[in-house]
């Protein structure tokens, strides 16, 4: 029998019991989109939460650091350590090693000073980020006004929203500082000094402090973790650090043994292209002797905790699947019965064994297939109802269908359909031709 | 004389009832001419049926064997039993045994369906068949929308279309009336002489018998007597259509 004679009259069959076919196939689609509608929400959490983690920063940046935690800090080779290799400090060289691991775009060594910023009357401050300027953009720190670092800046500062609306009155008490309003200042427009001396506007202030001038270039927008940092060229931010310990050297008469050398850094960031190869990236540069943590890391971590909650929306769809599938055995089974004398007629005649059991099967295979496309655009519906129920209750249950959703579970009803269809189709296949027409 | 296409040798078909056994066929052993008509006349419960069945592989004998063309049918398993009607055999049932969700056209074109012939030819053969037994302006009509006879006619087209050795025919007329059956008994005994087709059928009824050359008296099993009939039935009807 050929395929097209066998859909023919699978479809003919199934159309001479409309009410029968109609019920099992809304069996199938109400399993199908409660499964797909269930699974969507899984992956709209997930999505959400990757926008979540996204706010905080790249998912695709490596942060590295040294093993000492960032501290400086020799790290003895002994002990239980033996086997591992623990790298104390980046260099340029390890940077430049870092950007041949396959899979990094760029990477920038990464110091923070706690600096004190200036502008008129007023003051600011704020961890500034000591980057590569060059590598700005790629680290995926995007400007609201102005421009963000470029190569050849040199005291350029890129600063966050929130440490611009953070500027205060130095002469005010906290008290009155916490009550007025946050003073009108204009960072891009403004001359803008920067200093290493918290008391500075004060009567504590260290005369001896010179605040050096920068040129504002850009601003970052307020949410996530730039809203409160200011970039800054690592070349630059290494010489105030320098200065500031020079001098501290001077005024106590001590020397510091920690000192910062130049070109010896304790952490990086490594920009990776694709989302894919944060893992192997990381893992690499873990084998390196560095400490690695990226953002995809915390992702996962979340993703790990509402695991359990996933499956069971899952499986709270898949049983809906489950007695849709009973359902499809059942009609299958009732049609055997109501067609045992057809069976037998079309044995006679000389059908195959095999077409008798494809026969079945494709009817099975078209209920789960018809109840899986009806599901689809029903879940699809009902995803948009639940997002809309979502927003309005702000909750982050939302649910998101992704292609790959829709064909998969159009491929599983029908699926479902023909394992569904197998037991009644073997049946049929063996029923004897004889006792078949002998059924009155 | 004629060669045989089917000989059966020693054949016994015993069923268990509880713990009685009942020999529906006891030993019988017959051969089928080429072309022949040929008819298994007994009462009710006599084992002509079940004969019938043997021979086309519908039961299989407890003892004995059915070879037909030299092929044993007895030994075959149920895919090449399939593929044997198939190529073989032709059935007219009492009951027609048309399938409901189809029209007389594609009733008669489903043995070759079976043999994946294609749409265009089939439907053609179909139409001559169905034109042979007088029924072409219902071509498109379902068994519901037919009369007894109509259904009867159409279910001869299908036993012929595949323009097999065999034709079995079992109690043909039994659901129809008296000059419905006539014109069923010339119908399927000009298509069979027509194509020079062995016609095997079971009945009951002696006046049915009177077709055949040979009639067979089965009783409790067994062969009672052969006769020749050389004064057989014709056909009353020019080419066995409906006028």
């Amino acid at each position: 029998m050929s395929t097209s004679d066998m859909i023919k009259m699978a479809l003919r069959n199934l159309w001479k019991r409309k009410l029968r076919t109609f019920l099992t196939i809304l069996g199938v689609v109400i399993g199908t989109a409660s499964i797909v509608v269930m699974v969507s929400i899984g992956i709209g959490m997930n999505e959400s939460f990757q926008q979540q983690v996204e706010e905080w920063g790249s998912l695709q940046v490596i942060n590295v650091s040294t093993a000492g935690g960032g501290m400086v800090s020799s790290v003895s080779d002994s002990g239980s350590s033996k086997d591992k290799k623990q790298a104390t400090e980046i260099t340029v060289s390890t940077i430049e090693e870092f950007k041949k691991i396959p899979g990094v775009e760029t990477a920038t060594p990464v110091m923070s000073e706690y600096l004190y910023f200036i502008c008129g009357k007023y003051m600011a401050d704020a961890s500034v980020k000591g980057i590569d300027p060059s590598s700005m953009e790629a680290m995926g720190y995007k400007v609201e006004q102005g421009r963000g670092l470029e190569e050849g800046d040199n005291n350029t500062l890129v600063f966050g929203a929130d440490v611009v609306t953070g500027f205060y009155n130095p002469k005010l008490s906290w008290e009155m500082r916490y009550n007025s309003p946050s003073p009108e200042v204009d960072v891009l427009n403004d001359k803008v000094m920067i200093t290493t001396d918290w008391n500075y506007g004060t009567r504590n202030a260290d005369k001896n402090v010179k605040p050096i001038k920068v040129d504002v270039v850009g601003i970052l927008p307020s949410s996530g973790e730039t809203g409160y940092s200011v970039f800054m060229p690592i070349k630059a931010l290494e010489k105030i650090k320098q200065d500031q310990q020079e001098y501290e050297e001077k005024k106590s008469e001590t020397k510091n043994t920690n000192k910062v050398k130049k070109g010896v850094y304790q952490n990086a960031m490594v920009k990776v292209q694709s989302m894919e190869e944060v893992q192997s990236v990381q893992d690499t540069i873990k084998a390196m002797g560095f400490q690695a943590y990226s953002l995809t890391d915390e992702l996962e971590t979340m993703k790990e905790t509402t695991k359990m909650l996933r499956m069971m929306l899952g499986a709270i769809g898949a049983i809906s699947l489950i007695v849709a599938a009973i359902g499809i055995t059942n009609t299958m089974v009732m049609a055997i019965y109501e067609r045992t004398r057809e069976i037998g007629v079309m044995k006679v005649i000389g059908a195959s064994l095999s077409d008798i059991k494809k026969l079945f099967l494709t009817e099975a295979a078209f209920i789960g297939f018809v109840g899986g496309f009806v599901g689809i655009i029903v879940s699809l519906g009902s995803s948009k109802i639940v997002n809309i129920i979502a927003i309005n209750t702000n909750s982050n249950m939302l649910s998101s269908i992704p292609l790959w959703l829709c064909g998969a579970s159009l491929i599983f009803a029908t699926f479902i359909g023909i394992a569904a269809g197998y037991l009644p189709a073997k049946r049929a296949m063996k029923l004897s031709a004889l006792s078949a027409i002998k059924t009155e | 004389m004629a060669e045989n296409v089917i000989k059966i040798r020693n054949v016994k078909k015993v069923y268990r009832m509880g713990q009685e056994k009942i020999s529906a066929v006891n030993n019988i052993s017959l051969n089928i001419a080429y072309g022949e008509i040929c008819c298994l006349l007994g009462k009710s419960g006599s084992g002509k049926s079940t004969l019938l069945n043997l021979i086309a592989g519908l039961e299989k004998p407890t003892k004995g064997s059915i070879i037909f063309n030299k092929c044993h049918i007895e030994r075959m398993n149920e895919d090449q039993l399939a593929k044997f009607r198939q190529q073989y055999v032709g059935f007219v049932f009492q009951s027609y045994n048309l399938l409901s969700t189809l029209t007389a056209l594609e009733n008669v074109t489903l043995p070759l369906i079976f043999r994946k012939v294609p749409v265009a030819e089939r439907n053609k053969k179909a139409m001559q068949m169905l034109e042979a037994v007088g029924l072409s302006e219902r071509a498109n009509h379902k068994p519901s929308e037919m009369s007894g006879g109509q259904q009867q006619r159409v279910s001869i087209a299908r036993a012929f279309i595949n323009s097999p050795q065999v034709v079995f025919a079992d109690e043909p007329t039994g659901n129809l009336d008296t000059k419905t059956t006539y014109e069923m008994m010339d119908l399927i005994t000009t298509l069979a002489e027509k194509n020079k087709q062995t016609l095997v059928i079971v009945t009951h009824d002696l006046e049915i018998a009177e077709y055949a050359n040979r009639i067979i008296h089965i009783s409790d099993g067994k062969i009672e007597k052969i006769e020749q009939n050389t004064n057989r039935k014709r056909a009353t009807i020019e080419g066995g259509s409906k006028k």
